[in-house]
């Protein structure tokens, strides 16, 4: 007999009780209902915020929204990572890497996907595809911050990084721009996606291969 | 036949030289592992759940080498585990934590609710099966972490501080699940507390700055206290600080 949140299942005392799947229990350790509550609350935010730009008139007044939105859905996905029984979780006869990156590009992809509607059209400057590199790029850094510093502070990095961006790249230009101003690019900035894209992907490996630096007596 | 074997096994912490070229080999019964903080002891029970990995050394459990992958998925399935501190999910209940450890050791979904119904009984938190974790005391958290390291019936079990936190009652009745756990499984029990070893323990092995100092039953160890006179209020207390002040003596660590 089964049900929404696990299945039913009568015990060797025969009493009836209701136990959670193993994967849904291992969703519930991870915090992930809230932090999709989080990202779904973080998409209308950005929705919000960017009908008050007026941004028919200029889409670079779309740059905060492209810029900080992916900030703050990385900070919740980083956050997410943090394991609180990471000491018995590291006996887990199953390989922890498929779930790992699993939970990473889900929901990074999730992130995207809920916050690009906020920014549709002018794909070419400050568009969709821009939330979609930023969001890959924020939680690449954000991934390999968990790995080195644990998931709680893994947020900082990247907060410090996009926001010293934003306000120190306002006049720079050229192929170096591109490159260490990736978060304030246009999204057809080919140097922007690559860096974003290495990021990503050094931050998914880093993560799946070693899981977030445990925090607690034995950090 | 040993269960349990390491052989030349050193493990580091940054600087420290936490296990020294230690060599051990361990059967079905309650195994005693005593010393003073800084001794080793959770360096040791680390490396033999699986979850650190040793400088130099092989560590052999239930026949297979645990730096080998092949055999590590069989190691772990028969393998219980208690952390000093092992941490649980705030929103568990203390059934859907154990539920998830024997998730973790990928017991057949089947098997799980009984055998969460019965690893929780057997530390005597039944009628709390169903409380929310954080609601519990230290000493039921505790004893959460004891269900969940017997959840799977484990043919090794590796409890670090098990009794920390655990009221004079529920020692006793904790010694008996040892006693009971150890007609089939070896278990190793990391404990400061001796009158834990007397009670419990089959074997004791005391390690000093990462090697052994002393190896023997609890009953030779009480007996050295009582013909060594040294300081304690009980013989086992006395022999525990007579077979490390030997251990300690000029001379006599290379004669271990």
């Amino acid at each position: 007999m089964r049900t929404t949140h696990g299945r039913t299942v009568r015990t060797t005392h025969g009493r009836t009780v209701r136990t959670a799947h193993g994967p849904l229990l291992y969703a519930r350790s991870r915090a992930l209902p809230l932090t999709l509550a989080a990202l779904a609350g973080t998409a209308l935010f950005a929705v919000w915020a960017a009908g008050r730009l007026d941004a028919y008139l200029d889409p670079g007044r779309r740059v905060p929204i492209v810029a900080l939105a992916p900030l703050l859905a990385s900070a919740v996905i980083g956050t997410s990572l943090y394991s609180a029984s990471d000491e018995l979780d590291r006996t887990a006869v199953r390989p922890w890497w498929p779930r790992r990156l699993g939970q990473l590009t889900a929901l990074a992809a999730l992130a995207a996907a809920l916050v690009a509607p906020a920014v549709l059209g002018h794909a070419e400057t400050f568009g969709a595809p821009a939330v979609v590199r930023n969001t890959l790029g924020c939680t690449g850094i954000t991934a390999a911050a968990a790995v080195l510093l644990g998931a709680r502070l893994s947020w900082l990095p990247a907060f410090a990084y996009v926001t010293a961006v934003y306000l120190g790249s306002a006049t720079a230009h050229g192929r170096a721009a591109a490159v260490w101003a990736w978060p304030m690019q246009p999204g057809a900035q080919r140097g922007a996606w690559a860096v974003a894209v290495a990021a990503f992907a050094v931050g998914a490996v880093l993560y799946a291969v070693r899981g977030a630096r445990p925090e607690g007596s034995r950090a | 036949m040993s269960s349990l074997r390491v052989t030349g096994l050193r493990v580091r912490h940054r600087k420290t030289l936490a296990l020294d070229s230690l060599d051990l080999a361990l059967g079905t019964g309650v195994h005693g592992l005593l010393g003073p903080n800084g001794a080793g002891k959770t360096s040791l029970i680390r490396v033999l759940a699986t979850v650190a990995r040793p400088d130099a050394g092989r560590v052999e459990l239930l026949g297979e080498d645990t730096a080998a992958h092949r055999g590590l998925a069989g190691v772990r399935r028969r393998l219980g585990y208690l952390p000093q501190d092992f941490g649980y999910y705030p929103g568990f209940t203390v059934r859907e934590f154990v539920a998830y450890v024997a998730w973790l050791k990928e017991m057949p979904a089947a098997d799980v609710p009984a055998a969460v119904e019965r690893a929780v009984a057997r530390v005597g938190l039944a009628d709390r099966i169903d409380a929310k974790v954080r609601t519990l005391s230290g000493g039921m958290v505790r004893r959460v972490g004891i269900a969940q390291a017997i959840v799977n019936d484990p043919a090794v079990l590796l409890l670090d501080e098990p009794t920390a936190g655990l009221d004079p009652e529920q020692r006793v009745e904790f010694r008996g699940l040892l006693r009971e756990l150890g007609a089939t499984a070896t278990v190793v029990v990391s404990t400061h507390l001796v009158e834990d070893v007397a009670a419990a323990c089959t074997e004791v092995t005391l390690l000093d700055a990462g090697r052994i100092a002393y190896r023997g039953t609890p009953q030779a160890l009480s007996l050295l206290g009582e013909t060594s006179g040294g300081p304690g209020d009980h013989p086992i207390e006395r022999g525990y600080t007579a077979a490390l002040r030997a251990h300690r003596a000029p001379g006599a660590r290379e004669a271990v």
